[in-house]
């Protein structure tokens, strides 16, 4: 009993701190809020940290839940990394709470009641939970996204992701449906059973239950044909929640789809392969397209991630086609997208944080001049972002693209080649702005703030992920990371 | 397993980072950049004299990296690299000299950076790293040229930022193929250039990948038709990255070619050797024409350096040891008096405020130790006899003339067109009535003289006597070429 408990700990750690923080929220003040809030977030992360690598698969309360809430090294890794991406947003943009006269005590309880959905979604090991979870995260973020109520962008943004992202999630119900009417069960286990059972059966309600569920991920993630509110919603969102969508929300998708395609429809992916290549094309061009043509940097960003979306569809539509490596470079992508994101959003909304203005590429002009250092910061995260090699994002890439020539998608592999030449240019014309023009306002001092050295800590581990050896111990560099993608990519597979 | 090349190539980049960390004052950092390039300089002179020119690859080191890829950190030296390694640590050390009263501090960081990036892509004997040294030197050259560069410098920054990193990732995809056909082959993986020369590939996947490495190294270097990028960068850069560029990246791109063409596709590069030499030959003479109309000396010597690197391509397409000899013999003088041209063009530009030759004349009148080394250094890009550029020429006309008479008639060409727009440049700016913006023309001073007579020396004795280094690299030109020999004969 008190060790099921206890495996449930981190996660339960989480909303309570939600409830703690609506209960505080009119007697303290937003910096003792957010320090509260960092503190539940960081309980949950210690807790979570040696938990990793313990490889075994448990289940918690499997006498009265069955087996709906899984706990392995998948869903470890993923917690840590929504903790780890909370934390963030929130330290980095202490500043940004402040300057904005519309954030409240609520804002941090929003927060965390989101992180425990997305922890939940992680955990889910069964289709209803999964709904339930992907709801709650979803409803805490159309509540951010709204968040500065009396800005028409910020409530047509929020309008905009409720209703459309509401409608796609009954899609995943009816889905879930459609599934439970065939096997009787939504524990993946079962469903994974039932079609790797050898004998005769109609499997249609399963792929169309199925694919209503894909409908429902794809759209969270903002793959193409289902991209429309991607760039309005990361820009009429305040700062610091864009963040928190591109870098941690973003992330969690890809957690449930990882588990469905690994466990849940392994042996039927085949029947999507066509579609989701396709999916991946449209999303490849389409998001090339919409960052390319953007003039706020806000927006480049938004229109990018969904190009990275794209990335980790390459190899989502290369599981289980011959290459092993697909998976867990899918969650080394995540990896490499978070910390570069979690860095290029950090910085932007730490200098919103104290100017109002709209932050076009015309606005970074001289930038390397007000702030050496910021600038600096942000071309490693552009440089990421863009696959340049020595950082991260080359890795990643380097991973995903391997996976694909493995699985013999050259074509795909290609494609990601040549959108990762063309974001070559929206990401440089970045640096071009910051470096190749002078400043009119030289700043030689800069006062100790201590975003800027999580910024500049985030700057030194996305280095790291790329060159890293394994010549230091215990800080897991370009080598170990992937060791870790991998350990998490095992422990799922051994549910089977 | 010494560790001597990794501190050459890391030193300035470590450099840059301490001195970065405590943002140095700008003494400082002129003098930490010009300690780091002299260290790096005496490192260079060490490992040269331990080098065996019979050794093969030396000072090997090869650390693990991302173990699962095996993909390895994988730095030697041979003769080819050791060629283009010296050059590198000689000229570092004189373009500080050069930039000595410059006072933006970016300057001396990029500098620094693009010497780490240069020199660990000359060392790399690992796909991947080679990649990844080939990147990140395009880096400094972008905010150089973007930043302290004139003209339209940010227009011109962005291409050649877009051409190199378009050359740059069809060689990547093709090494990712590569090296997934090296995993499907052996299984394990690799990418250590020694492993994937080994597979063997249907012509038809040759040839594509093949495709991919030419498309790099065609725009590096530049050939015919890649070189749209060329004419502008030249022109907007600042003096010490148009030294680098013309130097020493776009003889990376040859080297590329050498190094991991021949390494890699012995037998599908003769598919492509027509191409590649015609498109060379019409370069050879298509630049030198440029060179002869243009009227901006920064963009005439891009012209000229682009006419004598297609120069050298086709030496290396020539296949005998003449034109290897040759080539590899320019690339090393042809480095030397084009960072001396450039330089000069350098210290005009600061004197004159102008590079257009209409704006110049009559400066031997006014400087006349300018005016010396300013003619010997062009004379020296013409081919003089007495410099180390005609040796080099030579050796690959004579190379051609093996190969097919009109082919060396054609390349002998380049010969006559460069004295045609060398002199008549000369003429025109050297010589003649003294202009407005001539008229208070400043003669060298000692530090000037200083930087360049070390660049002088050194092509006067590689011109007088070569025989001096010819020994270093014979016999690895000796071996290569026997090993292609081998392939294209086996087939």
């Amino acid at each position: 009993m008190f060790e099921e408990l206890l495996l449930i700990l981190p996660m339960m750690i989480v909303p309570m701190g939600a409830f703690v923080l609506m209960l505080l929220s009119k007697t303290f003040s937003l910096d003792r809020l957010n320090l509260v809030a960092v503190f539940f977030l960081s309980l949950s992360f210690i807790i979570e940290i040696p938990r990793f690598g313990e490889t075994t698969v448990r289940y918690s309360f499997p006498d009265i839940f069955g087996k709906m809430y899984i706990i392995d090294d998948f869903s470890t890794l993923f917690d840590l990394m929504f903790t780890a991406g909370a934390i963030l947003t929130l330290l980095i943009n202490t500043a940004y709470f402040k300057s904005r006269d519309y954030f409240s005590g609520e804002y941090f309880a929003l927060i965390l009641f989101s992180v425990f959905g997305m922890m939940t979604l992680a955990h889910a090991n069964e289709l209803v939970t999964a709904f339930i979870s992907l709801e709650i995260a979803s409803l805490s973020i159309y509540a951010l996204v709204g968040y500065h109520k009396n800005n028409k962008i910020s409530s047509e943004a929020m309008m905009k992701y409720m209703i459309l992202g509401s409608m796609t999630g009954a899609f995943f119900i009816l889905g879930t449906a459609f599934i439970y009417g065939v096997v009787g069960s939504t524990n993946m286990g079962d469903i994974a059973a039932y079609i790797n059972a050898p004998v005769d059966k109609d499997l249609t309600l399963i792929l169309v239950g199925g694919t209503f569920i894909m409908v429902t991920i794809l759209f969270k993630m903002g793959a193409v044909p289902f991209h429309s509110w991607v760039v309005d919603v990361y820009h009429g969102a305040p700062f610091p929640v864009t963040m928190f969508m591109a870098s941690t929300f973003k992330i969690a998708l890809f957690a449930i789809a990882l588990r469905l395609f690994l466990i849940d429809f392994a042996s039927v992916k085949a029947f999507w392969s066509e579609i989701l290549q396709a999916i991946t094309i449209l999303t490849l061009i389409g998001g090339s397209f919409l960052a390319i043509t953007q003039n706020s940097i806000k927006r480049m960003l938004a229109g990018s991630s969904i190009v990275h979306s794209g990335y980790m569809l390459i190899a989502l539509s290369s599981i289980g086609v011959g290459s092993e490596m697909a998976a867990p470079a899918i969650m080394f992508y995540l990896i490499s997208y978070f910390l570069s994101a979690v860095g290029a959003f950090g910085i932007l909304s730490f200098i919103a944080s104290d100017s109002k203005k709209m932050m076009t590429y015309e606005d970074f002009k001289g930038f390397s001049e007000r702030r050496p250092y910021l600038s600096v910061m942000m071309a490693i995260f552009m440089l990421s972002l863009s696959g340049f090699p020595s950082t991260i994002g080359f890795l990643g890439k380097f991973y995903i693209f391997t996976s694909a020539i493995e699985s013999g998608q050259i074509l795909l592999a290609g494609l990601g080649i040549a959108t990762a030449f063309i974001s070559v240019y929206y990401y440089f014309k970045l640096i071009a702005m910051m470096y190749f023009y002078p400043s009119s306002d030289k700043q030689e001092r800069f006062p100790f703030e201590f975003s800027t050295v999580l910024i500049g800590v985030m700057a030194v581990m996305v280095i790291w992920g790329g060159v890293g050896t394994s010549l230091i111990p215990f800080i897991p560099g370009a080598n170990g990371l992937i060791d870790i993608a991998k350990q998490a990519i095992e422990s799922l597979q051994t549910v089977l | 397993m010494d560790p001597i090349l990794s501190y050459i190539i890391f030193l300035p980049m470590f450099t840059v980072l301490l001195l970065g960390m405590v943002r140095a004052s700008l003494p400082a950092l002129r003098l930490g950049a010009v300690l780091s390039s002299v260290l790096v300089f005496v490192l260079v002179m060490a490992v040269s004299v331990d080098f065996d020119p019979d050794g093969g690859m030396q000072f090997i080191r090869i650390l693990p990296w991302i173990a699962h890829y095996g993909i390895t950190y994988y730095v030697g030296v041979d003769a080819l690299s050791l060629v283009l390694l010296i050059l590198i640590a000689f000229l570092m050390p004189l373009l500080y000299v050069y930039m000595w009263k410059e006072r933006r501090k970016g300057y001396w960081y990029n500098m620094m950076l693009l010497q780490t990036g240069v020199t660990g892509a000359v060392l790399s004997f690992d796909v991947i790293l080679f990649y990844l040294f080939w990147e990140t030197m395009l880096l400094p050259i972008f905010i150089m040229i973007g930043r302290y560069g004139n003209g339209m410098h940010q227009f011109n920054a962005m291409k050649i930022v877009l051409m190199t990193v378009l050359g740059s990732m069809s060689m990547l995809f093709a090494i990712f193929y590569l090296g997934y056909r090296f995993f499907e082959h052996n299984g394990w993986w690799s990418f250590a250039l020694s492993d994937l020369s080994t597979l063997q590939l249907d012509p038809q996947t040759s040839i594509w990948l093949t495709g991919g490495f030419l498309l790099a190294f065609a725009i590096k270097i530049p050939l015919l038709g890649f070189h749209t990028w060329m004419a502008p960068a030249y022109g907007s850069a600042p003096t010490p990255a148009v030294v680098i560029l013309s130097a020493i990246m776009a003889k990376l791109g040859v080297y590329g070619l050498w190094r991991f063409g021949y390494g890699l596709f012995e037998e599908t590069l003769s598919y492509y050797a027509p191409v590649i030499m015609t498109l060379a030959i019409i370069g050879l003479l298509y630049y030198a024409v440029h060179a002869i109309m243009e009227q901006n000396l920064r963009r005439m010597f891009a012209y000229s350096s682009g006419s004598h690197l297609s120069l050298i391509a086709l030496g290396i397409f020539l296949v005998n040891i003449y034109a290897w000899g040759g080539s590899l013999y320019f690339i090393a003088t042809h480095a030397l008096s084009s960072a001396g041209i450039f330089i000069m063009i350098g210290l005009l530009y600061k004197r004159a405020r102008s590079v257009t030759i209409d704006d110049l004349g009559g400066i031997a009148s006014v400087a006349p130790r300018f005016a010396f080394f300013f003619l010997f250094f062009a004379l020296s890009i013409a081919g003089l006899p007495g410099t180390g550029g005609f040796v080099a020429e030579l050796l690959i006309i004579i190379g051609a003339f093996k190969v097919h008479f009109w082919i060396g008639v054609l390349t002998a060409t380049t010969m006559l067109s460069s004295m045609l727009y060398i002199f008549w440049m000369l003429q025109r700016t050297m010589f003649g009535p003294v202009r407005t913006s001539t008229q208070d023309f400043v003669d060298l001073n000692g530090r000037e003289m200083a930087m360049l007579i070390p660049i002088m020396m050194l092509l006067l004795i590689t011109g007088i006597v070569p025989s001096l280094f010819i020994p270093l690299f014979e016999p690895y030109l000796n071996s290569a070429l026997q090993d292609v020999m081998m392939t294209i004969g086996a087939k």
